[in-house]
Order: structure tokens, then C-alpha cells, then sequence
């Protein structure tokens, strides 16, 4: 046996695909860290404007890696805040995972199934209703958080229009290319 | 914009105005009093600013204050002044009534919480 | 993994079609008005909160204000002091005279004998004369002191009790003239009965009449039963809830409720017949039982009878439910209360369940 033959090839062939899925991913990061800063009614809900790039992986390059995006972006991103396991990573997590499932049942809809925007509506609203279920059951089960739950909605919906809109505009850039 | 697009927005659409009729309906704010007077009339009274007014009626003026939360008879023109000695009321379902001068006080509960109360 | 995911998926996608259909289903069949209309009226010399769901407004309006005439008219015919059909049969009763009576009133007169039977007469609504000696049969709240023991002695060795009554198809006839009826214990179940048989022939099959605490429950609120909160007996607040089904009475007898304090001493209107003070021991009994007036009696008796003997007279009158509650806050159940009855307080109170066997 020629011991050469025994010696593993480590080298890894990137593509280009590669390049540029780590490179929306690091976006996606820097879009939550940049999130994660903002002030907002209920503490780790965020308006999800990192779920642009997550739908745009997801319209790019199917569901599977925007899902993986999606995962890394929370988890990388909550370890560079420093807010790894606590409440505001289990708040994140939890609209991540939503936004997921919400993305996998969309992905599979018969006929020409959801565009840019009906995807950013589904999983923005996903996230928020998840967000807000998660936080009352484990952090404020407190009657009076209902109050809050259609100003949440409204602004979920907002963003996920809007966000649509932003996945619209990238789409067509990105497509040239 | 596909057609399951549009089924999308027009359930956020509809689902935004039912979660507002649903949660929203109820008034926020604190502890009321509502006041009888008669058959007929009825006041009510947030109990979270400080106040003394008058309520007339046949028999004459009742006075009624509100401090700090709680709600009472200061002065009653009836003969035995029941109202005035049942002092001060604060939780839901306290009740003070002035039966001559058909006029009665009771705390209305914010806390929809429970249908009824017994004690 | 991949399989897993795809199960994860189908679970959540027909949980989400599931919440989709409930989210918009009600807001499409439901008017924009609730169903449920609360009413407050003062009757009875209390408050008197009604509630109703799955009528229209109109209908509820009708039917509580038949609720409201009926509890006027059930307050003046047994009012206890101020000049009634009640007062007018003690006057008789205390002359030895036979009274001729509808059928109505001679029923209530025999059901409240039953349950003073029942009671081995802690429930007795014969001692009018000790309640009005204690002050309690007035308007204005007793001032104190309390009356003499010896006034007190002398109407305890007359025996007042409902056996001394004859009681005929049409008439009443009393055998001891120190006999005064007084149904304060009793009056606003029997009215709140009545109250429940309007509403139900009104068609309103779901309702809740709380007459000053008080209360009986039929139905359901919508999707759900009724929720009742009881309130803690000696601090502000709620200290247990129970969920009611189909058709239900909530009594409470407290040592709050009518009393006064005297050099320090509470003296409530809860009599004891066989030593005629207030009733010591207790200070709350709360009792789940369907009739109202049933439920009222047993609140009084059980009250009466205290941490010691409540389980025999709580069988005797075929009580299941009961939640006694001590001067120490001790609370006793039976398990059927135990069951159902839901704490809000923290910490829990010390829970004695009383088993029958």
C-alpha cells in the first residue's frame, strides 16, 4: 500500500455559488447585529428585515440553504452580540425556525406558488406571531401583552411589504449579474 | 405578484382588523365606579384622578369622593347614612348604596378576567 | 434529517391552517357587537348583576327587566322588618292565629322547613327575634353594645325552631309565639331561583344572576364556562376560581357581609340558634350545589356548624361541594370541591380534605 494513497485531500472546490452564499450569509449577520441595536416595544421582537436576505437565498438557491442561512445567521449572529442562550437568542431562534417552516410550506404550493412578496409577508408575519407566543409563554404571560399583539401584526405586515419590495429590487440586480 | 401573493395579503388584511376588534376592545384604563341614580341614570367614574362631586337625588345632594383608587359617601341626606358607614370601596363588586336616595356606587372591574364574583 | 424536517413542516402547516381558519371564521359569522350583555340593577337591597350570552339585546333587556320586577316583588313579600306579607304572618304567628296562604308562599315556607330540618336547625329561620335583638333587623347597621346575656338566655329557652309550625295545603300556624320568621338566609336563593326560571322561559339558556355576591350560573360564556372568582374572606383580592357547568349556584355566607364592632369585637349577623351569639369558628363557607336557595341555607348551616360538624350537616343536606374556611385560615374541602376549585393565592392555604368515609 503506498501510503500517498492514504493521505486525504483536503482541499475544498469552491464555487462561485460558494462565494457568493457566504457572502449573503455575512450580510444577513450584519443586517441582524445592525437589527439588534434598534429600540422596540417588546424586548429581541424585531421587524426581521434580515429575513430579505434569507428569501432572497431561498428564491436564489431553494430552500434548503436558506434555511441553513437563516440558522446561521441567528446562531453566528447572537454569538458576535454576546446574547448566545439568553431570552433575546430563544426570541430570535424561535421567529427563525418559524420563518423556516413558514418558507418550506410556501416553497412547496402548487402551481407557480409565491413570488418576492407573498414570501417576505408569510414568513415577516410567521416570525412575529412566533416571536409573540414564544414571549408570552415563557417570558411575560401576562394578559395585557395581547394589547400589543395588533400593533406587532400591523408592523410585521409593514415590513413584510416592504421587504418584499426590497427582495424585488435585489432580485432583478442580482439576476443581471 | 402571483395569485398566491395576493391570497396572502388579503389574509393579512383581514386578519390585522380582527386582531384589533378582538384585543383592543376593551377599554385600557383603571378601575371605574359606576354610579345609579334612579332606574335610569348611570355615570361612571375612573377612579384614578382625585375628586369629590355631588349626585342628586329625590331625596337630595349625595357626596361622593374619590381618593387614591377607592371610592365612598362622604355625606348622604338619608336618615340612617348606611351608605356613609359602609366606607370606603375598592375592589370589584364593592357596593355602597343610599337606598332613599336611590342612588348606588360600585367598583366595575377592568379585569374581564372572571365573569362574576362571589363573596 | 431531511424526513424529520418535512414532518416538522406538515405539523406546523396544518397547525397554522388550523389557527388561520379559527382567526377568520369568527371575525366572518360574528356581528361586530359581543354576545354577551351585562346589566346591573340595585334590588334586593344589593346589587344584582346580570349577565346573558347568545341573546340579542332586546331580548336580554325584557327578560332582566321581568328579573328586576320579580326580585322587587320576592324583597317586599318577605322583607323581614319593613312592613310585608312576612311581617304581617309574624304578627299572626305571634298571636297564635292560623293564617290562610297562597300556594306559593306556603311552599317556600315548607322548603325552608325542610332545610331547616335537614340542618338539624343550625339553619333556622324561625329566630327573627334573636336577629332583631342583635340589631340586625334594620336598615341602619347596629351600633352596639350587645344585647344583655341574660335577654339573650331568655329567648334561647323559648326554642324558636320551624317544628313549631303547622303547616297545612293552604295555611300556617305557629305552636310557640316566640316563632319570627326570618328568611334572610334563604330569600335571595329562592330569588335567584326565581330569576334563573324567567330568563329560562325568556329563552336565554345561557346567563349568570349574581345578586350581591351571590350567585347562579347556566350555560356557558360562548366557547367556555363561566369563570367565578370567589373573593379571599379577610384580604383584598381573589382566593380561588371555579369554572361552572350546565347549572350551578355559588353561595357564600361570611362573617363580613353585616356586622358591627364593639370594644374591639366583631359581631356579624350569622346567628348561632343554639347558644344565639353570632357563629364563631368560621369565617367564610362557601357552597357549589344547582338550586339557589338550597345553596343559600347550606351556606348559613354550614357556617353555623363550623370546622367540626360541617361534613355530617353538609351530607345531611346533600351537599357535595364545600369549601369551609377557619378563623386560623384553614381551608376545608370535600374532594369534589378539591377538584374543581382552582387557588389564585401564593402561597396555598393549609388544605384539609374532608372524606366522608
Amino acid at each position: 500500500m503506498n501510503p500517498d494513497t492514504k493521505q486525504i485531500n483536503l482541499t475544498f472546490d469552491t464555487t462561485r455559488e460558494d462565494y457568493r452564499i457566504a457572502w449573503l450569509t455575512a450580510l444577513a449577520i450584519s443586517i441582524h447585529i445592525i437589527e439588534s441595536a434598534l429600540p422596540s416595544p417588546l424586548p429581541g421582537v424585531k421587524p426581521g428585515l434580515a429575513n430579505v436576505i434569507t428569501i432572497v437565498v431561498l428564491l436564489m438557491y431553494g430552500w434548503p440553504t436558506a434555511a441553513w442561512v437563516a440558522m446561521l445567521r441567528v446562531t453566528v449572529g447572537s454569538l458576535i452580540i454576546g446574547t448566545f442562550l439568553t431570552p433575546t437568542f430563544v426570541l430570535s431562534l424561535s421567529g427563525a425556525i418559524a420563518t423556516i417552516m413558514a418558507l418550506g410550506i410556501g416553497s412547496r404550493l402548487p402551481g407557480r406558488g409565491l413570488g418576492p412578496i407573498g414570501y417576505c409577508l408569510v414568513a415577516s408575519m410567521a416570525h412575529m406571531a412566533t416571536q409573540f407566543i414564544v414571549a408570552y409563554t415563557l417570558f411575560i404571560p401576562h394578559d395585557g401583552l395581547f394589547k400589543l399583539l395588533p400593533v406587532l401584526m400591523t408592523a410585521s405586515v409593514v415590513f413584510g411589504i416592504v421587504s418584499g419590495l426590497i427582495v424585488n429590487a435585489m432580485m432583478s440586480r442580482l439576476r443581471v449579474e | 405578484m402571483t395569485r398566491a401573493d395576493y391570497i396572502v395579503v388579503i389574509f393579512a388584511f383581514i386578519m390585522l382588523p380582527y386582531l384589533y376588534m378582538k384585543y383592543w376592545q376593551a377599554p385600557v384604563q383603571g378601575e371605574t365606579a359606576q354610579i345609579l341614580i334612579g332606574t335610569d341614570k348611570k355615570m361612571e367614574v375612573s377612579l384614578d384622578t382625585d375628586r369629590q362631586f355631588s349626585v342628586e337625588g329625590p331625596l337630595g345632594t349625595s357626596l361622593i369622593e374619590v381618593h387614591e383608587g377607592k371610592v365612598r359617601f362622604v355625606d348622604s341626606p338619608c336618615r340612617g347614612k348606611q351608605c356613609v358607614h359602609s366606607g370606603w370601596l375598592q375592589q370589584t363588586g364593592d357596593f355602597a348604596a343610599c337606598l332613599p336616595n336611590h342612588i348606588s356606587v360600585a367598583i366595575l372591574g377592568h379585569d374581564h378576567v372572571y365573569d362574576a364574583i362571589n363573596f | 434529517m431531511k424526513q424529520m424536517l418535512i414532518n416538522c413542516t406538515v405539523i406546523y402547516t396544518s397547525c397554522l391552517r388550523q389557527l388561520i381558519l379559527c382567526a377568520s371564521i369568527p371575525f366572518l359569522v360574528t356581528a361586530c357587537g359581543s354576545q354577551l350583555h351585562e346589566a346591573r340593577l340595585v334590588a334586593f337591597g344589593t346589587l344584582v348583576d346580570i349577565s346573558t350570552w347568545g341573546v340579542d339585546s332586546e331580548t336580554s333587556e325584557k327578560a332582566i327587566a321581568a328579573v328586576e320586577s320579580s326580585f322587587n316583588e320576592i324583597n317586599s313579600t318577605w322583607h323581614a322588618w319593613q312592613p310585608s306579607t312576612l311581617t304581617h304572618i309574624n304578627d299572626q304567628l305571634a298571636m297564635g292565629e292560623q293564617i290562610e296562604l297562597e300556594p306559593d308562599k306556603i311552599s317556600l315556607i315548607r322548603e325552608a322547613s325542610r332545610l331547616a330540618d335537614a340542618s338539624n336547625q343550625l339553619f333556622n329561620p324561625a329566630i327573627g327575634k334573636f336577629i332583631a335583638l342583635w340589631g340586625f333587623q334594620n336598615d341602619d347597621r347596629p351600633q352596639g353594645p350587645p344585647p344583655e346575656p341574660t335577654a339573650i338566655k331568655s329567648l334561647l329557652a323559648s326554642a324558636p325552631s320551624m317544628k313549631d309550625l303547622v303547616i297545612t295545603d293552604t295555611s300556617l300556624k305557629s305552636t310557640n309565639a316566640a316563632v319570627k320568621l326570618d328568611f334572610g338566609g334563604f330569600a335571595k336563593g329562592y330569588a335567584v331561583d326565581q330569576a334563573i326560571n324567567i330568563l329560562r322561559s325568556q329563552g336565554i339558556t345561557n346567563a349568570i344572576v349574581n345578586a350581591g355576591g351571590d350567585l347562579r350560573a347556566i350555560g356557558r360564556h360562548g366557547d367556555r364556562p363561566w369563570r367565578v372568582g370567589i373573593r379571599h374572606p379577610r384580604e383584598s383580592g381573589i382566593i380561588a376560581s371555579v369554572e361552572t357547568t350546565k347549572d350551578e349556584s355559588v353561595f357564600t355566607s361570611g362573617n363580613y357581609e353585616r356586622f358591627f364592632d364593639y370594644q374591639g369585637i366583631r359581631y356579624h349577623h350569622i346567628i348561632d340558634p343554639r347558644d344565639g351569639y353570632p357563629a364563631r369558628d368560621s369565617i367564610s363557607v362557601t357552597v357549589i350545589h344547582d338550586n339557589a336557595a338550597t345553596a343559600d341555607a347550606a351556606a348559613t348551616a354550614l357556617f353555623v356548624a363550623g370546622p367540626k360538624l360541617w361534613r355530617k350537616i353538609a351530607a345531611q343536606m346533600g351537599i357535595t361541594q364545600v369549601m369551609l374556611i377557619d378563623d386560623k385560615l384553614n381551608v376545608y374541602m370535600t374532594p369534589e370541591m378539591a377538584k374543581r376549585i382552582h387557588f389564585e393565592i401564593d402561597p396555598k392555604p393549609t388544605i384539609i380534605i374532608d372524606d366522608p368515609t
